[in-house]
């Protein structure tokens, strides 16, 4: 895999705003509903552009999706986005029974997802997404890692039919990958290889996995392998295997509760086909709390989203390991 | 004012709907009785005659789309699809079963579901409160692509209380949606008991114009009114529709009637056949406006509607096929815009092929002519005319005549069969009983060369001779001095229902003994029954229950 040269950040969101206003231009069945946070989520661009193919229901989440599902039901591709915070919770139901029983067209991206939403604090602050949307079926979720990714995976699931989730974070964030990378949804990508032991991670965690792999480099002298599992469902199982047989030990990050999230999914995936020794690392089942943006470090900190924090649950692994 | 709604022909599928929907549900042991029962004639109208679909081809990309949100209906949803010729009739037995594409609730059809669903089903319901918001998604896609097809989504008042509903009332009339109308099922209960216990909703009607709706209210067991709201629906622009159709929960059963005992419970199997009996013998009254004082046909006619009549019942003479003379279809243009009231229109005219069209352009939404009026290649015509105008077509014959050979041959085309019962000409005769065994006979021959459509007795009818014609298997009673020689025309017509409901009763009590439910069934209907103990002579049996 190769990765961005230059150290540079880049917000998803605008991203993803311009990545829908080219996909906008090229499939005409292409249409976004919002709900009173199109200028949040970028996607006010597409309506600029295309004013009669974008819809804003107002503040009314289980309308946003339900909508998207009839626009779906007579042949488009519907995009519905609002914030984490409301659209998987709001409007669970609706995801369940008007967009993933009947398997629709319907692609709800999220932003402003986990922790790092920062001073609005815990209720606006998504750590339960990964965990309800996984066990509905037919819904695919992805969780980009930079903004490059962004463009490649909404590119992807835009040609597949189907519902997809796709989440986003507030914060602007390093880019990793060249522009030129390749993504396969149900594929992870491996960043970085090692053989001593595995981080796998996702969203916002993937750079602080690769700083993680550094640190265990640098200090412990051990050589880790950094997989960033973008797609969470379905997940990479082989390759969650084959980081089990070629480095016996597998550590997870997520910005997400520790319960039913990446790191569960991980665990599943390990304990049938190659179990090893596995430790996570997300939000230990608690509810967050505010913080100023110059404060977001700090609050991963507090909740223990360091690489620092990784790189301990590396050696925890890799200690119960029976290599 | 003409619905084009071939009346009898949509009742008899209506009711066929209704038989259907109790038989999936009896034989699946679980279900939504109530709902199903309080739906039909909105979904059988919507889809026997005013949604543009194609059963052999549920994609065609013009058609318009049906969603329903109160899913709970689905037995009766199922019911109208196989009716309409989604799929074979007999497949409503495996309702609810495993294995069956007839689940609980709707599912869309889709390939990855063609175990689990049947061509033509757009929306998988299930979840209260989503449809609404659903019908909106295609309603503006369909605006986008610039197609002009319609939208139409059932929606229930339980299922109002989900705030949802009202999250896609505002965003309906935002987005301007005139091709989205949605039909609300207002049967007043819900599962827990009555709507405006559990959480009240009225006013339902202010509530939408305040949301920018277009609302018409109507009585949603007249197909009558459906046609017409739905017609009414189709000329607003700008805005969408909502018909709120004021509905009986469990309607066509009476001890299910406005019983949220109901609500979600399965009839025991044993049940069926009688309950199919009293689906099937639905009875229509129409009052006969030449009886009583001459003339003053208008208010006649306002008195009927207010009394509860089915029909209004026109008799038309020349003075040549009949002694004497009443009106001409001048008069019945004149009469149509006064009600909504489908017109049973019996023609004592000679040569009624050469006037045929005079009373189709009157707007008669049933036309009789008689047997001894027309040979058969004129009655081939006459019937081409009505059907392509979407009226009924009917066939009269006075009490001396028999019935022409000739007629068997047409019986899916015939929606009516008048058996006279006085000889035509004046109101106001006696009874003959002499037609009774004709009509039992011609009944029985009809029902053998597949008619299905409607024995209408004429002739004296009153509340002394109902009972044997209704025995003998009429179920359209016309009601001439019974009604217009009363100086209470609507306790009249409250007589003669009762009567016949009296009359209903006594043939489902003795269906009931015949397959050894008796006293079973005195039970669970005894709530109907107590008012009619006397006149049924079950007072012992009551007592005894109780």
């Amino acid at each position: 895999m190769q990765l961005s040269s230059e150290k540079k950040t880049a917000d998803m969101r605008g991203v993803y705003g311009d990545t829908l206003v080219e996909l906008g231009r090229i499939y005409k069945e292409v249409v976004c509903v919002g709900a009173d946070t199109t200028d949040s989520l970028k996607t006010k661009k597409f309506g600029d552009k295309y004013p009669d193919r974008m819809f804003n229901v107002g503040i009314a989440e289980a309308n946003l999706v339900s909508i998207a599902a009839g626009l779906a039901i007579a042949g488009k591709i519907a995009f519905a986005s609002t914030y984490a915070a409301f659209l998987p919770g709001r409007c669970l139901d609706q995801i369940r029974n008007a967009i993933c029983y009947p398997n629709l067209d319907v692609k709800l991206v999220v932003s402003h997802a986990g922790l790092t939403v920062g001073p609005d604090g815990a209720s606006h602050q998504q750590i339960e997404d990964f965990s309800t949307m996984r066990s509905i079926p037919n819904i695919r979720i992805i969780v980009p890692a930079d903004a490059v990714s962004v463009k490649h995976l909404i590119n992807s699931i835009v040609q597949m039919h189907g519902p997809f989730y796709v989440r986003l974070a507030r914060p602007s964030s390093d880019i990793l990958y060249a522009e030129e990378s390749l993504f396969e949804i149900g594929k992870g990508n491996i960043l970085r290889d090692g053989s001593d032991a595995t981080i796998i991670s996702c969203g916002l965690m993937v750079t602080r996995s690769l700083e993680a792999a550094d640190i265990l480099k640098r200090n412990e002298g051990i050589s880790c392998r950094v997989v960033d599992m973008f797609s969470i469902k379905p997940i990479d199982t082989d390759l969650v295997e084959k980081c089990g047989r070629e480095t016996g030990a597998i550590a997870t990050a997520e910005e997400h509760n520790v319960i039913g999230g990446l790191g569960g999914a991980v665990a599943e995936a390990s304990a049938e086909s190659y179990p090893v020794p596995i430790k996570r690392i997300g939000i230990r089942d608690t509810f967050g709390e505010s913080a100023r943006d110059e404060e977001i470090e700090a609050l991963l900190e507090k909740y223990g989203l360091t690489s620092t924090e990784i790189a301990r649950a590396v050696m925890d692994a890799r200690g119960r390991s029976k290599r | 004012m003409t619905f084009n709604m071939r009346y009898l022909d949509l009742k008899r599928k209506i009711r066929d709907v209704r038989m259907l929907a109790i038989q999936g549900i009896a034989e699946a042991g679980s279900g939504h009785p109530g709902a199903s029962l309080s739906a039909a004639e909105i979904m059988g109208t919507l889809y026997f005659r005013r949604i543009k679909h194609d059963s052999s081809k549920p994609n065609w990309g013009e058609r318009d789309y049906f969603v329903d949100s109160k899913a709970h209906s689905a037995p009766a949803y199922y019911a109208t699809l196989a009716v309409a010729g989604y799929f074979p009739i007999d497949e409503i037995k495996t309702l609810r079963k495993i294995g069956s594409r007839l689940q609980g609730h709707p599912v869309r059809y889709s390939e990855q579901q063609k175990h689990h669903s049947v061509p033509g089903i757009e929306y998988s319901g299930g979840s209260e409160g989503i449809g609404l918001s659903v019908s909106i998604g295609i309603a503006i896609a369909h605006k986008l692509d610039g197609k002009n097809n319609r939208v139409y989504v059932l929606i229930g008042d339980g299922e109002s209380n989900e705030g949802q509903v009202w999250e896609a009332a505002m965003a309906a009339s935002k987005f301007k949606l005139d091709n989205v109308i949605a039909i609300l099922d207002r049967n007043r209960i819900q599962q827990d008991g009555f709507t405006e216990d559990i959480m009240p909703l009225d006013p339902m009607r202010d509530k939408w114009l305040a949301f920018n709706w277009n609302v018409i209210e109507i009585d949603g067991h007249r197909v009558e009114q459906v046609i017409d709201a739905l017609n009414k629906a189709k000329q607003v622009e700008d805005k969408p529709t909502i018909i709120i159709a004021n509905t009986i929960k469990g309607n066509g059963i009476k001890h299910m009637t406005n019983n949220p005992q109901w609500h979600g419970k399965a009839p025991p199997r044993k049940h069926t056949p009688i309950l199919l009996e009293e689906l099937e013998s639905e009875c229509l009254i129409a009052p006969s406006i030449i009886a009583g004082e001459r003339e003053n046909y208008d208010e006649k006619i306002r008195k009927a509607e207010r009394g509860g009549a089915d029909l209004v019942h026109l008799d038309v003479m020349d003075g040549r096929f009949v002694p004497n003379t009443t009106f001409s279809a001048n008069t019945i243009r004149k009469l149509r815009h006064i009600t909504s009231l489908p017109f049973d229109v019996h023609l004592m005219i000679e040569n009624p092929l050469k006037h045929i069209r005079d009373y189709i352009e009157a707007g008669c939404d049933i036309i009789t002519v008689h047997a001894e009026a027309c040979d058969e290649s004129e009655f081939a015509s006459i019937k081409e005319s009505l059907l392509s105008k979407g009226i009924s077509p009917g066939i009269a014959i006075n009490p001396s005549t028999d019935i022409p050979n000739w007629i068997y041959s047409y019986t899916e085309n015939i929606d009516v069969v008048i058996i006279m019962s006085v000889n035509p000409g004046f109101a106001g005769q006696k009874f003959i009983p002499e037609v009774l065994p004709k009509m039992v006979m011609i009944n029985k021959k009809l029902r053998e060369h597949g008619f299905k459509g409607y024995i209408e007795a004429d002739g004296g009818i009153d509340d002394t001779t109902l009972q044997q014609v209704y025995d003998s298997g009429a179920r359209i009673l016309v009601a001439g001095n019974a009604v217009y020689g009363s100086s209470d025309i609507h306790g009249a017509i409250i007589q003669l229902r009762h009567k016949a409901n009296v009359a209903l009763e006594r043939r489902l009590i003795e269906h009931a003994s015949a397959i050894g439910i008796r006293s079973e069934w005195i039970k669970i209907r005894r709530h109907i029954l107590i008012p009619l103990a006397n006149e049924l002579g079950i007072e012992g049996e009551l007592h005894a229950i109780e």
